[in-house]
């Protein structure tokens, strides 16, 4: 048989039509079963609405003693951060920030920025007489420490440097440490875990709880 | 642009080449069940990529993972059951296409080859709808595997290999889900593209066969494009309306977690595997002194055969004719087949609802009533125990009884199912309707934690009702709960409570 002979003829002007019609349905019914398909498929990959809730972690009293040890050099305050990892539900792991006792008006007269314009946080930056600092370096995601000699934060991956209000001094990155909100929940003392996008000047929350 | 396109890569020319094709006779929806199963086949690629996205292989994660999905994915639910039915659809219309090819007498020369790829398509395909059944790990999907396991396992020769592969030489275990996430998401995939693409190509050297007839080369032949590839399209958007429907009205089961030690349950093939399952059934009556070598001829021998049968047909059957009124033998035996098949499959289904009346399942969702032991109970649509007061330990709680405890405890801090500022609402909660252990230990043992019910977030302050309640009025007011509000899950006996509040 020789190859695509019905191609040869090229029929009636019915047939001709009937065919642009086929043609055109083909590719009407093949975009509305892709439509179809791909809104579940792309609607899945929306975040479930039980990740990153907000989310409060208490402190044990153990924990508020130590944090109520701070003076003007930080201190190390651990936690449980209660966190939901996908399908294993909910979960506790160990988790430190700095804690510095200091009142508004130091900060303020120290860190500007916090309190307007494009690195202002959305919530009060000393609670209860503390300044709450989260652990992760604003450059590129290291955990900092402090270090007695200079006193300064000090991170150990670009050499970034802090004051002991989270001024940024030193080193490469783009705004000072970021402060976390603290709280009295009747009675219980809380920490808000807020994850920011690191090398920017700005305050982007990236993760919550 | 395409000429631009083409200039470089020839793929306009080449895609051109493959849709200007003659049909003999003309274009028919008879030949469209071929590529509606290619179809089947792009949709469950296309739904199994994204479930992979959540899915994971254990015995700690697999039922963990599908029930993360279908209750806290957007759309999870949904993709799954598209999932779940699309397969159902695949091996329909692959079993048409077959029937289609063979009444039409398209294995024949010069087309044997094309049938017997066609042939190991379809066993592959039935390896997928095996292997699947198995990952979401609830009771349906272990106890029904371990029937099918232990069939491969009784073959002769190969089968203690089999096993051994399928079990890890330790029994059914996280090993074996891993092995057939393997088999299911990357090998028998990978074989199906490849042969599939075997499958066009021959297809395309021998040209379509045409009617039943031989005189068929000499037709006037029709057009692929746009004549055939419309049929085919229409028959594909039938189907596609047909299982995005099915998902939307009947979501794919998904039962409680497997558990080994379960008595209760009954399990249920696939439906393409049930006429093998009824089988396996009568054979299993039989006398005992032959009921060994029936077993084995019913689901190892008999299957066999018929698969060899299948794949040889070409160089079996040798009439050279395509036409029906010159075929009786071959279009007897299959009708005959056909009716086999149909007869038993509803032969089986009938011995799945028989098995699930005895155990007082009918009615229920089969996870909750699963889990309940002791003595069996038919359980009507609020799950409400007709039965004035339970039996101690073996029996259902009282929810009568338990509607008393429920305002006297309960009322000021629930209201009337509904839910206060202060307790979340018990109408449609996920935590009653659920896991029962974890709802008696909540119960028992109170909660202070964090919860999500129904959307929103409660910290808790549920006090512990161990020692204030006795078990037995844990068990009624629980099953109160579980079956009021139009909930409707099953009841909880004092022996659950004893065990799961410790």
């Amino acid at each position: 048989m020789a190859h695509a002979e019905a191609y040869k003829d090229p029929g009636t002007p019915q047939e001709q039509t009937r065919r642009v019609f086929m043609a055109n349905a083909v590719v009407a019914l093949g975009g509305v079963i892709g439509l179809g398909l791909a809104i579940p498929l792309i609607t899945s990959l929306i975040p479930p609405s039980d990740a990153n809730v907000s989310e409060w972690s208490p402190l044990t009293p153990d924990e508020v003693a130590r944090l109520k040890k701070a003076t003007d050099k930080p201190v190390k305050v651990t936690f449980q951060l209660h966190e939901t990892n996908g399908y294993f539900g909910a979960s506790d792991s160990e988790q430190f920030v700095w804690a510095v006792k200091t009142d508004e008006a130091k900060i303020r007269a120290k860190r500007p920025e916090l309190f307007g314009g494009v690195e202002k946080v959305p919530y009060p930056v000393v609670n209860l007489g503390f300044a709450i600092f989260s652990p992760i370096c604003p450059h590129l995601g290291c955990r900092y420490s402090w270090n007695d000699q200079l006193n300064r934060f000090a991170c150990p991956c670009h050499g970034s440097q802090y004051t002991n209000v989270g001024e940024h001094v030193a080193g490469p990155a783009l705004r000072g440490l970021d402060p976390l909100p603290l709280r009295d929940f009747h009675g219980k003392v809380q920490l808000e875990w807020i994850e920011y996008k690191q090398n920017t000047p700005d305050h982007i929350i990236l993760k919550v709880g | 642009m395409l000429t631009w396109l083409d200039q470089r890569t020839g793929l306009v020319t080449m895609t051109k080449g493959f849709l200007t094709e003659d049909v003999p006779g003309g274009a028919s929806y008879w030949y469209a069940f071929g590529s509606a199963t290619v179809f089947a086949l792009m949709l469950q690629i296309a739904t199994g990529i994204f479930l992979c996205f959540y899915y994971a292989p254990s015995t700690a994660t697999a039922w963990e993972s599908t029930d993360y999905l279908i209750k806290h994915v957007p759309a999870g639910g949904l993709v799954l059951s598209l999932h779940y039915w699309g397969a159902s659809a695949m091996i329909a219309f692959m079993t048409m296409h077959l029937l289609q090819a063979l009444l039409w007498g398209a294995y024949k020369k010069p087309r044997e080859l094309q049938w017997i790829v066609g042939v190991i398509l379809f066993l592959l395909t039935l390896v997928l709808g095996l292997t699947g059944y198995l990952l979401p790990w609830d009771l349906n999907a272990l106890l029904a595997s371990k029937v099918a396991i232990q069939i491969a396992g009784s073959a002769p020769v190969l089968g203690p290999a089999i096993l051994n592969f399928l079990q890890d030489g330790n029994g059914i275990g996280t090993l074996t889900i891993n092995r057939f996430f393997g088999i299911h998401v990357w090998l028998v995939p990978a074989l199906l593209v490849g042969l599939v693409g075997l499958h066009l190509v021959i297809f395309r050297w021998n040209g379509p066969a045409g009617p039943p007839i031989d005189e068929a080369p000499k037709l006037k032949p029709g057009r692929f494009w746009p004549e055939q590839l419309f049929m085919d399209t229409v028959l594909s958007f039938a189907m596609f309306v047909i299982v995005v429907a099915l998902a939307v009205f009947a979501p794919a089961p998904f039962d409680a977690k497997a558990d080994p030690n379960n008595t209760t349950f009954v399990p249920y093939p696939a439906w393409y595997f049930l006429a093998l399952y009824a089988l396996l059934d009568v054979v299993g009556k039989f006398p005992s002194a032959i009921v060994q070598i029936a077993t084995l001829f019913a689901t190892i021998i008999m299957p066999g055969v018929l698969v060899l049968l299948l794949i040889l047909l070409p160089f079996i059957d040798r009439n050279p004719s395509r036409r029906p009124s010159r075929r009786p033998w071959i279009l007897a035996i299959t009708a005959l087949t056909i009716v086999g098949a149909i007869g038993f499959s509803f032969f089986g289904q009938y011995n799945v609802v028989e098995g699930q009346v005895a155990h007082g399942l009918v009615g229920a969702t089969a996870g909750n009533a699963a889990t309940t032991g002791g003595a069996p109970q038919v359980e009507t649509g609020t799950g409400n125990n007709p039965n004035g007061g339970g039996a101690a330990g073996g029996g259902p709680g009282n929810a009568t009884a338990g509607q008393t405890v429920f305002t006297t405890n309960c009322s000021g801090c629930h209201g009337n199912g509904s839910g206060t500022e202060i307790a979340p609402p018990l109408a449609g909660s996920e935590f009653v309707t659920g896991d029962k252990d974890k709802l008696i230990g909540i119960v028992a043992n109170g909660l202070t934690t964090k919860i999500t019910v129904k959307g929103k977030d409660w910290t808790g302050n549920m006090p512990a009702w161990k020692g204030t309640l006795t078990n037995k009025q844990i068990a009624d007011v629980i099953t109160y709960i579980r079956g009021a509000w139009g909930n409707k899950a099953g009841p909880v006996t004092e022996a659950d409570v004893a065990k799961a509040s410790k």
